[in-house]
């Protein structure tokens, strides 16, 4: 027994001081009392002996003391008295909910309602429920932080005696779409109530325990309890959808998904895929327990659209039988070659598939052409308002001013440091003739002679591109390198990276989420972009990248000339089962704990101090006299009307 | 209540329109027993117009007003010029003694009843009372002139000590025609006002007695020792009081209540004895009603 808000003797000197009080008027309230009548003929039958009681003597002795105990009561109620040991300050517990992806699984079907018309409970209902349980069995000055523990853990709530509050922020709380990192919830709590002034309560993990494996293994907590919620419900789901842009043909796109059964129990399932609302193909599979299967399909498409990839039948955890992607469209290069000799130049654009090349004579130059333009030895009336590559223009009117005409040049001395030489190092390109240009300071000088530069790129004031080769690449010097497709193909790519841009699609959980890079770029080219423009932070070991998205959405990852887009519309799927350890506590306090806690009193003292003014009231005061009242008016009136 | 505040509301007001004053001996000089024949037919005095119904006297129709409007009016003549009904209000202190709101409840009744009588064309003259017989208002002609006696009913305050001997003495002086006497009072009187009131039977008068009454006037609610002080004549007692002496004290009250009620009986006339705690619609509508006052 303990006094929160008093001492021992603050609440003696209160109660001395009321109940002297209440004495004292109680002794008033029984004086002589002085009425005015209408007359005192009726008074005069009533009259009782003079002998008058004295005033100090106390004539109702059971009303004083139902008054001193209401006092009293009331008293103990405003001191908070406290059943149970003295502990000192209150108690700090936090509570952490279990809001991970997998909570918006139907629980088992013997935890379901027995009325076949209300919807079957969600995990996150009995979770809700087990927390709701734990926090009414709380003392009322124990303090709870409501934690939300997904992938990361997110205080919903800080350290609250209020339990109307907490309570709406569980109500309020609901599945997300990650993976439950236990670890770093545990860790965090172990924190969070190192630097809480109050006692250290319970750390309370409500959630049937399904984690995701990391490298670090959960902490061990000593005040760890646990609310479990049961979840044996057999599932199959998704685990990852990719795309990938044949490499034979642009327009086809090759679909791999990867389904695991959770359960325990081999299951056949149907993959299927649908483009644009129509089906693009099934698959059956026999998924073993707990094993992947690997599914894969081709797509024909130009267009952009959804991709729909279903697994049937569905299970208690709809969420993962179901991915949807977003195909872009296919976006080729048309390439305007001007030439009045276009044979030596078709080789070039007719390898790849992703350039379509339109060969026309100079004379038939259209200035209101789109896309790229290759002038050969030729110069228009109007300069170009797209990208352009010049073929050893004319002396006059080149883009870039020439200097000199070289016949035999040297070999070729190329500036591999820029993209359009990337990876040409012969030395034995040697042009017929070269023409040898006076290349301003912000030009780049891709390919050089002893004279000055042959091969120039500049971007434009206006925000084009040019290249200019002072060389023909299909002259007999030129032909028959390898070096020639090459630089062919590295000029496209300068002037139209986004026509070459290798396209991944992939549909995966939100999370924290992985990505294998080509090649090793540099960090500045790497840009991780949600879909609403927003960068995301992102680390690189290596050739892998990871970033985090706790929220479903698409994220574009581009590095260099490879873009990959990660559709983040599945739910991050637990790995392992969580071991509760031996020694933590399961379920709500038992009645042991319960008593150990101290339990406040004042609830019950309040009522029995009201209970006490009332009878004082009923049998002793004016209520008395109100009941007395009309009862005697009836019996008088009846005995009259007799 | 305050003073701009009406006794009476109009929906109460429009119940009471099917009441009527009953008295049951035949005065001499006045249409006797009920009020059924209350027009001569024949007229002394107008008094109102109303639509002609069959088996009105075609002598009282208003032929100039159907020459002009060609509808048939009736025209009514008053011929009870007397007084026939007296209403005397006690006004003495003891009647706002204590919590009992007893003289709102007197003032309340006295207009209830003159509104009922003028309705049916009685005449009332309303009377209040203490020591002495003050000035009273004669109320009649027609529900039209009800507001003045309200007004007046309004105005009455109530002080001083009651003194029946010399209020009945003054009252038989003042009114030598017989008629229907209501009293309303607490009859909380020192002295004896049994007698009094017998002789004003004897008289000749009919008495309609209203004992109005609040609930510690009949049930004391208090304990212990009290200082007991007459509103009337300021007179002290000191008393220990209890559950016993309570009883004996209703007992010594309901004994004085059946002993006026014996005596209006005993006379042909009629008694009701109502509590404040009672609504005005009971009273009217039951108290008086029951004990054949009004009908």
């Amino acid at each position: 027994m303990s006094f929160l808000n008093l001492t021992l003797g603050q609440f003696l000197t209160l109660f001395v001081a009321a109940g002297g009080v209440a004495f004292v008027l109680y002794l008033l309230d029984r004086s002589r009392r002085k009425v005015v009548v209408p007359t005192l003929r009726f008074w005069t039958a009533a009259e009782q002996p003079t002998a008058v009681v004295r005033r100090k003597t106390v004539s109702q002795p059971w009303s004083l003391l139902l008054q001193l105990l209401g006092i009293f009561f009331l008293l103990l109620a405003i001191a908070q008295l406290r059943w149970g040991a003295f502990a000192g300050k209150p108690r700090d517990h936090i509570l952490l909910l279990d809001t991970s992806a997998w909570m918006n699984a139907r629980a088992p079907n013997a935890t379901a309602p027995k009325l076949s018309n209300q919807p079957r409970r969600s995990l996150m209902d009995l979770a809700r429920r087990q927390a709701a349980l734990y926090l009414r069995e709380l003392p009322g000055s124990d303090r709870v932080m409501l934690v939300r523990v997904d992938a990361l853990a997110t205080p919903a709530t800080p350290f609250l005696s209020d339990k109307i509050a907490l309570l709406q922020a569980i109500t309020d709380s609901k599945p997300g779409s990650t993976a439950l990192d236990l670890g770093q919830a545990l860790a965090f709590a172990k924190r969070t109530q190192q630097l809480s002034p109050n006692r250290a309560g319970d750390i309370v993990y409500a959630g049937p325990g399904r984690i995701i494996q990391t490298d670090e293994a959960v902490p061990t907590v000593r005040n760890l309890r646990v609310l479990p919620v049961p979840d044996a419900i057999a599932n199959c789901g998704i685990r990852h959808v990719g795309l990938r842009r044949s490499r034979d043909d642009s327009t086809v796109w090759e679909v791999y998904a990867s389904v695991r059964n959770y359960g325990t129990q081999p299951k056949i399932e149907t993959i299927a895929i649908g483009f644009g609302g129509a089906p693009a193909g099934a698959q059956q599979l026999t998924l073993p327990p707990n094993a992947d299967r690997e599914a894969t399909f081709t797509l024909r498409t130009h267009a952009a659209g959804l991709l729909d990839v279903r697994l049937s039948p569905t299970d208690d955890f709809p969420d993962d039988n179901r991915a949807t992607l977003e195909i872009p469209a296919v976006n080729g290069l048309t390439v305007t070659v001007y030439s009045d000799a276009p044979d030596a130049l078709r080789p070039f654009f007719g390898a790849n598939s992703r350039v379509s090349a339109i060969f026309k004579p100079t004379a038939a130059f259209n200035p209101e052409t789109t896309g790229l333009v290759i002038l050969d030895h030729f110069r228009p009336a109007t300069m170009p308002k797209i990208d352009s590559v010049w073929i050893d223009p004319p002396t006059i009117g080149s883009p870039v001013p020439i200097r000199t005409h070289v016949d035999k040049p040297e070999a070729l001395r190329w500036s591999s440091d820029q993209p359009i030489a990337a990876g040409l190092r012969t030395k034995d390109a040697r042009p017929d003739s070269a023409t040898v240009f006076e290349a301003a300071p912000s030009d780049l000088k891709i390919a050089e002679i002893g004279q000055g530069p042959v091969l120039v790129a500049r971007r434009t004031d206006d925000g084009h591109r040019l290249v200019v080769l002072g060389f023909h690449p299909a002259s007999a010097g030129m032909r028959y390198q390898l070096a020639t497709p090459l630089l062919i193909g590295n000029i496209l790519r300068w002037l139209a990276p986004d026509a070459f841009r290798s396209l991944d699609l992939s549909a995966s959980s939100a999370g924290t989420v992985n990505a294998e890079l080509d090649a090793a770029p540099q960090p500045d080219s790497i840009h991780v972009i949600r879909a609403d423009g927003q960068q995301l932070p992102f680390t690189l070991n290596g050739r892998s990248l990871h970033f985090f998205s706790g929220t479903p959405g698409i994220v574009r990852v581009i590095a260099g000339s490879h873009e990959s887009v990660y559709s983040l519309s599945l739910p991050g799927m637990w790995t392992t089962r969580w071991t509760i350890p031996a020694n933590a506590r399961r379920g709500p306090p038992a009645l042991r704990e319960k008593l150990d806690n101290p339990r406040d009193l004042w609830q019950f003292l309040a009522l029995l101090g009201a209970a006490c003014f009332l009878a004082e009231w009923m049998i002793f005061g004016r209520m008395n006299r109100l009941l007395r009242r009309p009862i005697a008016a009836v019996s008088g009136r009846l005995k009259k009307a007799s | 209540m305050t003073a701009s505040e009406p006794l009476l509301d109009r929906h109460f007001l429009e119940r009471l329109e099917r009441l009527t004053i009953h008295w049951q001996r035949s005065f001499s000089g006045l249409v006797g027993g009920h009020n059924a024949s209350r027009f001569s037919g024949g007229g002394q005095e107008f008094l109102d117009h109303r639509n002609f119904h069959h088996g009105d006297d075609l002598r009282a129709v208003n032929w100039r007003a159907y020459l002009r409007l060609d509808k048939l009016f009736l025209k009514m003549f008053q011929i009870e010029p007397r007084v026939p009904v007296h209403l005397l209000l006690d006004t003495s202190a003891s009647m706002t003694a204590g919590t009992g709101s007893k003289f709102e409840m007197a003032r309340k009744v006295a207009a209830s009843l003159c509104y009922v009588g003028l309705v049916r064309l009685d005449t009332i003259a309303v009377q209040p009372f203490s020591s002495t017989l003050g000035e009273g208002k004669v109320a009649g002609g027609g529900r039209h002139r009800f507001q003045p006696v309200m007004e007046y009913l309004q105005k009455i305050e109530a002080n001083g000590a009651s003194n029946f001997d010399l209020v009945v003495r003054e009252f038989i002086h003042s009114t030598p025609q017989r008629g229907l006497v209501i009293i309303l009072s607490d009859f909380m009187d020192d002295r004896d006002c049994l007698r009094p009131l017998q002789y004003l039977s004897d008289y000749g008068h009919e008495l309609l007695l209203m004992q109005i009454y609040a609930e510690e006037d009949r049930t004391p609610p208090w304990n212990g020792e009290l200082e007991l002080v007459d509103a009337e004549t300021h007179a002290e007692v000191r008393l220990q009081f209890d559950d016993q002496a309570r009883e004996q004290y209703t007992k010594a009250f309901d004994e004085y209540s059946a002993a006026l009620q014996q005596l209006a009986v005993r006379n042909g006339g009629r008694f009701a004895c109502v509590s404040t705690a009672t609504s005005l619609e009971d009273v009217i509508f039951d108290s008086l009603v029951r004990t054949r006052g009004i009908a």
